[in-house]
């Protein structure tokens, strides 16, 4: 099989490049495992929020207090501003509203009422700018028996924001048959459940326990492949309404993903679900001439450029064996250390050298092979070396600004 | 009549004293009145601790037990889980092969919910000396362990998972206990025979009266206050910590710090003890424990400032990696959770200062009679296996100095959980396919034994899952809140598993964590969530490679990223 651009990798940053590509009329296919990162993303995407020790208010400051090999830097800061703001165009067009600006970085809370930092913020969520929420007396809903979601620290975190709060339960019929299995109570379960009638029921239950407060919280389980739920339970609750993440696996995530890829679909691509690369064929030049799948045997995938997008350590893009760190398919080199005792910070929470580990790339993102670029291949995402997403609060806008530069750049060539 | 109100205000003026006692004390005492004075007040939780309380309130003594962390804090619980036949010893220590054998079937009978009789081979490898096997077998039966030589192919039907090179085989009466239900076992009936336990109380001196140990003074962790509790004796069961408490009372012992360090794996590899048939060397045992396995140890000597410090070194994973697969070569592709080590408190005898000739046996000191000392015992050396001997001996040399008459009955009453069931009534009706417990229950049921009958089962969210990996429920998670001394997460999982799972707290210790904020507040419990989200993370380190990194990254995203969560104040996380 033929294609102009085949991609490694159906998380954010392969969708991205993907459906920027299918709308300049390339004829693109994706190969995704499955699940990728984007399932367990709360709802928020970070651009920058952390730089050089700094808390940034706005991310693109802080893009010179970065290191050289970082991939913002790469890019520069215009470009990069400039791909961050032609994202949320791409995001509406798939269904997804995002709120947020890249000039300057919005508060959301967390699923234990801690206050973080973000770019873009789904519209299921409450943001805001400043010290304190637009609100003075909320209530945060639970339904009976869901564990993944916290109240009593909401309640802290939203108090310590003088926010006053108020915490019920409320029981739906349609949810409590999950209980009769006794892992079923679970954000995805629920999220099947609550539609049509179900979510009239939900509203009449809040709506019961709202009283005074002029807001109301809940846990974000609304929606698996699409926005029109938490609209609809929005127009029959009273006041305003809000969901707070709950730990993973997150609905808004997986509708993110489900969302972007019908997009990428409608617009021609071709999304092979459920395959993955399991090797490169290179030519004589030392370019990519196909990638061979685990399902489509001999038929290779071929094409003129192909984006590698398959993710870190997290989602295997990048290998770490016992005394290895390596990237599989195409055995390009790395940015990282094979001695394992220098991995890792013996605290968890402080910087970990791991998550820096990733492809080199030329300034071009085609990554280096045996010291040499290889030509029509680009390298996007978290797979790229040199970045620190979860210091540096960046993870999703790296995915999703170098997918459009590399999109761009395949385009412009 | 004057004296009688000075009577009556004096006992107020107690009460009060006592009401206050309690209050300042209630977090960690769980509504525990201490008593003024104690007939023995027993040093270190560990299983010998705790065996020890348990058998001295049983004789009728007055017993406070006291740990300056948790139960199973130290070397309890960071060894093999592997109740030993003896066999490993047979050949060189027969003294030790006959303690376990002898220990391992008491234990099947007073601790049946702490053990699995899995049943244990000696396999010998291409590379080892088949000449051993007769000598190994000749050494067993004489130190009276069931040991039978049999044929190979065998032992790979017994246990697809060994090595099937193996040019030998031969079983032996091994067993896998799990060391922390044990020690709470323990512990559990101390107090129901009337003693009194502290836990995160550290000794910070022994109170003095001349040559005589007279009680403890003792600080609550994380406080600064400092109370006297009086004994008549004091037993110091601290493992290798009672090389520090001896040393309060001007008391040396000659400890080394043994270190090993053991991996565990993701899955059940075995399900037979697979021991390798040679002299004693490194990572020559695979016990299967609950839903994993685990392969050990390593051993090496540590200086004793080192012993609160020990990080598992990367040479260390890949002796046990490397030797572990000759075992068990499915260990190759088998995902490792985590590493650990724990130190061993072996004794040099007095007669031998250099250290050369370490004994593993018990050591029991009167420290009257070894050190001018009155009012002190130690008792260390041994093993997990012979915890429950180890605690014979220290009462009753106990018994023998406050001229207490007492038998010993440890060997003979089962420990809490381990009762005999009385068999079930023949059913009036024909219902041949009732469910009497569901598979959370039987879990719990599994790890409590018959105490798990405590466990409220009786609302609708009881039965709800916070652990999926090890399927703890909130019944049972409440249950151990509230009667298992859980001051915080790590406690949580000593009792119940939760977090020793796949996913290493991931997805579990939040859940667990709200839940203990109803009883410790949400500061308390937020601060103790990241302090055990560290600790996994402290196992997960050394062997952080492949999919244990995955899971890793995973948790620092949730964790981190998805909730905020950040240090806090105190960390917990070595408790």
């Amino acid at each position: 099989m033929k294609f102009d651009v085949v991609i490694t990798g159906g998380g954010l940053s392969g969708l991205v490049a993907g459906t920027a590509l299918a709308k300049a009329r390339r004829k693109v296919a994706i190969i995704s495992s499955g699940q990728s990162a984007l399932h367990f993303c709360s709802g928020s995407f970070g651009l920058l929020g952390k730089a050089g020790g700094k808390t940034l208010e706005s991310p693109l400051a802080g893009i010179e207090l970065l290191p050289p090999t970082h991939p913002y830097r790469k890019m520069g800061a215009e470009a990069t501003g400039a791909y961050a703001d032609a994202a949320p165009l791409l995001f509406a067009e798939a269904g997804i509203t995002l709120k947020g600006t890249s000039r300057a970085n919005h508060r959301h809370l967390s699923p234990l009422g801690k206050l973080r930092s973000s770019w873009l913020t789904m519209g299921d969520f409450m943001t805001f700018s400043g010290e304190r929420p637009p609100m003075k007396d909320c209530v945060i809903v639970n339904f009976e028996g869901f564990l993944d979601f916290y109240p009593s620290y909401l309640a802290d975190g939203l108090g310590a924001l003088g926010v006053r709060c108020r915490t019920a339960s409320v029981k739906i019929e349609a949810v409590e048959r999950l209980r009769r299995s006794s892992g079923e109570m679970r954000a995805a379960s629920v999220a099947r459940l609550l539609r049509g009638e179900a979510l009239e029921e939900l509203a009449i239950e809040i709506n019961k326990v709202c009283g005074d407060a002029d807001t109301v919280f809940i846990p974000a389980v609304i929606g698996f492949d699409s926005e029109e739920h938490l609209q609809r339970l929005r127009r029959m609750v009273g006041v305003p309404l809000y969901c707070v993440p709950v730990t993973p696996m997150s609905v808004t995530g997986h509708r993110a993903q489900q969302l972007l890829r019908h997009r990428f679909g409608q617009l021609g691509g071709t999304y092979l679900l459920g395959d993955s690369a399991v090797a490169a064929h290179m030519n004589a030049d030392g370019s990519v001439r196909a990638i061979e799948t685990a399902s489509l045997c001999d038929d290779y995938l071929e094409a003129d450029r192909f984006i590698l997008a398959g993710g870190g350590i997290f989602s295997r893009g990048i290998v770490a064996a016992p005394h290895k760190i390596y990237e599989p398919l195409f055995g390009l080199d790395v940015q990282a250390t094979d001695d394992r005792d220098r991995w890792f910070d013996a605290d968890f929470f402080a910087r970990q050298p791991y998550m820096s580990f990733g492809v080199a790339t030329d300034a071009a993102f085609h990554p280096l092979r045996g010291g040499s670029a290889v030509e029509n291949l680009y390298a996007a995402g978290a797979v790229l070396g040199g970045a620190d997403p979860l210091t540096e609060e960046s993870g999703a806008g790296i995915a999703i600004t170098t997918a459009l530069h590399v999109a761009d750049l395949i385009i412009n060539s | 009549m004057v004296f009688l109100k000075f009577f009556e205000r004096r006992q107020l003026v107690i009460q009060i004293f006592l009401c206050n006692f309690e209050a300042q004390n209630t977090i960690m005492l769980n509504n525990t009145q201490l008593l003024k004075e104690y007939d023995v007040v027993i040093i270190g939780a560990g299983a010998t601790g705790a065996g020890t309380a348990r058998d001295c309130a049983m004789r009728g003594l007055r017993t406070l037990l006291v740990e300056r962390f948790d139960f199973t804090a130290g070397a309890t619980g960071r060894n093999h889980g592997l109740l030993h036949s003896g066999a490993r010893y047979a050949v060189t220590d027969r003294e030790s092969a006959t303690e376990c054998i002898e220990e391992n079937m008491i234990l099947r009978r007073i601790a049946r919910h702490c053990v699995e009789p899995t049943g244990g081979l000696f396999v010998t490898l291409p590379e080892d000396d088949l000449g051993y096997q007769s000598t190994f077998i000749d050494a067993c039966r004489a130190a009276g362990i069931d040991a039978r030589a049999i044929d190979p192919a065998e032992a790979l039907r017994m246990e697809p998972s060994v090595n099937p090179a193996i040019t030998g085989a031969v079983t032996v009466p091994d067993g896998a206990v799990d060391p922390f239900r044990l020690t709470t076992a323990n512990v559990v009936d101390a107090k129901l025979h009337g003693a009194d336990v502290l836990t995160y109380h550290c000794v910070e001196e022994l109170i003095k009266e001349g040559d005589r140990v007279r009680g403890v003074r003792l600080r609550r962790q994380g406080s600064q206050e400092l109370f006297d509790i009086r004994s008549r004796l004091v037993i110091n069961a601290g493992g290798i910590w009672g090389h520090g408490i001896a040393a309060m009372a001007g008391i040396n012992i000659n400890m080394f710090p043994a270190k090993g360090a053991l991996l565990i794996f993701g899955h059940r590899v075995n399900n037979v003890v697979i021991n390798r048939c040679r002299k004693p060397a490194d990572a020559d045992i695979l016990v299967p424990g609950d839903t994993i396995s685990l392969i050990g140890t390593t051993s090496s000597r540590v200086p004793y400032d080192a012993v609160d410090r020990m990080d598992v070194t990367q040479e260390e994973v890949d002796i046990l990696l490397r030797e572990g697969m000759k075992i068990a070569p499915a260990l190759a592709y088998t995902r490792i959770l985590r590493a650990y080590s724990g130190v061993r408190p072996l004794i040099a005898s007095d007669d031998d200062p250099s250290g050369r000739s370490i004994s593993r046996g018990i050591v029991c000191f009167d420290h009257a009679a070894r050190d001018s000392v009155e009012g002190m015992i130690t008792i260390s050396g041994g093993k997990l296996m012979t915890y429950r001997l180890m605690a014979e001996q220290a009462a009753d040399m106990a018994c023998r100095k406050l001229g207490v008459e007492a038998a010993c009955r440890t060997a003979e009453l089962p420990l809490p959980g381990s009762e005999e069931e009385p068999k079930p009534e023949k059913k009036r009706f024909r219902k041949s396919h009732i469910i009497e417990l569901s598979t959370n229950q039987l879990a719990a049921k599994g790890r409590h034994g018959t105490l798990s009958g405590d466990i409220d089962f009786s609302r609708d969210s009881d039965d709800a899952l916070v652990c999926e990996c090890e399927r703890v429920t909130a019944a049972e998670t409440d249950y151990a809140i509230n009667r298992l001394e859980v001051n915080n997460l790590v406690n949580l999982r000593r009792r119940t598993r939760l977090g020793m799972g796949t996913c290493q707290g991931s997805i579990c210790a939040c859940r667990a964590s709200a839940m203990l904020a109803r009883s410790f507040g949400n500061d308390v419990a937020l601060a103790d969530l990241a302090s055990f989200i560290n600790e996994r993370w402290k196992g997960m380190r050394p062997v952080g490679w492949g999919q244990t990194l995955v899971e890793a990254n995973f948790s620092a995203w949730i964790y981190q990223g998805v909730c905020g969560l950040a240090p806090g104040k105190t960390d917990t996380s070595a408790l």
